[in-house]
């Protein structure tokens, strides 16, 4: 249990203070991009704020249950043991989600291309921390 | 001589001469045409967006009486128009700003015309009056400056513009992803009266 919480918890940090820089920072440099996310497909009154910020800390414990649960299957050294973990997660959870989600709702392929880069990003960081970490 | 007479003249060349409606003899009614429009320009912190109500189906008349002993003017009559007929020429914006403004439970917004600092009678003149808007279920009064213009002896033009602010409604200016995108508080209200004087 301890080899799954400290990781996660150590993940969700380090996710947290990376995804947020970059959207904080995305947002100030490409305001453009940005712009479709004043549909009101979003929630708009902040009552969800909390769990929005919770996101890394979720996608993390998810993730390390996950990697140490299958970590055996993963081979070579840490940097491609957590690149492969990172490509498993994308191929077998976001690229599903991405799908129905682009087909279901009225939102642009631009929007759904970086919420899935941005969730591959989120898996591969933390594979990389799970390969060093509970190798 | 010749410099005399273009200094005599020179003050009645300087201004533009404005059809006048005569004396006026309270009370004026005018008829709002169709041209009439509500404008709204707001900012977030990565655009900004300009939302407008183009045009005005409702044949309402406003009513000018003079109040005693002042220049004041007081007005009966209003404006009431469909918040979904706003416009923000993006229509993600769009759909965002009806969202904001509780279109479903609030379909109407409605500026009610309560006073002028005085009647209107000359071209740019600029006046200041009385509104309350009803908004969203709340109805605020607000002091207005107006321009009047005169295109002709038939259209008048009375332009009010004011600031207000999405709290004055009590509404929570739209906020997306935690807060990373906001809508400013404040928001410029431009209503163009277009009417002519029913004689």
């Amino acid at each position: 249990m301890k080899k799954i919480i400290l990781p996660a918890l150590l993940a969700g940090t380090l996710l947290f203070i990376l995804s947020y820089s970059v959207l904080y920072f995305g947002i100030r440099c490409f305001p453009e991009l940005f712009m479709d996310y004043n549909s009101p497909l979003f929630n708009s009154d902040g009552n969800r704020d909390a769990l929005f910020y919770m996101h890394p800390f979720i996608i993390s414990f998810a993730l390390s249950w996950f990697w140490d649960r299958f970590k055996g299957l993963f081979k070579g050294n840490f940097l491609l043991r957590g690149l492969e973990f990172g490509f498993v997660y994308g191929i077998v959870a976001l690229l599903p989600v991405m799908w129905i989600t682009f087909s279901a709702l009225d939102i642009s392929i631009l929007m759904v291309l970086s919420w899935f880069f941005y969730g591959f990003a989120q898996a591969l960081t933390a594979g990389l921390l799970f390969a060093k970490i509970n190798p | 001589m010749l410099s005399v007479l273009v200094f005599a003249l020179l003050p009645l060349l300087s201004f533009k001469t404005v059809p006048s409606h005569g004396p006026a003899k309270y009370p004026i009614s005018w008829i709002l045409s169709k041209a009439c429009s509500l404008k709204v320009n707001g900012s977030t912190n990565i655009n900004k967006f300009n939302c407008t109500i183009p045009d005005y189906p409702l044949p309402d008349t406003l009513t000018f009486s003079k109040e005693k002993n002042t220049a004041s003017i007081r007005i009966s009559g209003a404006m009431v128009l469909e918040v979904k007929n706003f416009d923000c020429h993006h229509p993600i914006m769009t759909a965002d700003l009806r969202k904001t403004l509780k279109v479903k439970e609030f379909p109407k917004i409605t500026v009610t015309f309560i006073s002028l600092s005085k009647y209107p009678e000359h071209d740019n003149e600029n006046i200041t009056g009385t509104v309350t808007i009803q908004l969203a279920g709340a109805t605020r009064r607000f002091e207005v400056d107006y321009r009047f213009t005169q295109q002709n002896d038939e259209t008048l033009t009375l332009i009010g513009t004011k600031q207000v602010n999405f709290s004055d409604f009590n509404i929570t200016p739209p906020r997306k992803l935690g807060g990373m995108i906001k809508t400013d508080n404040e928001l410029s209200v431009e209503f163009i009266l277009k009417a002519r004087i029913l004689k």
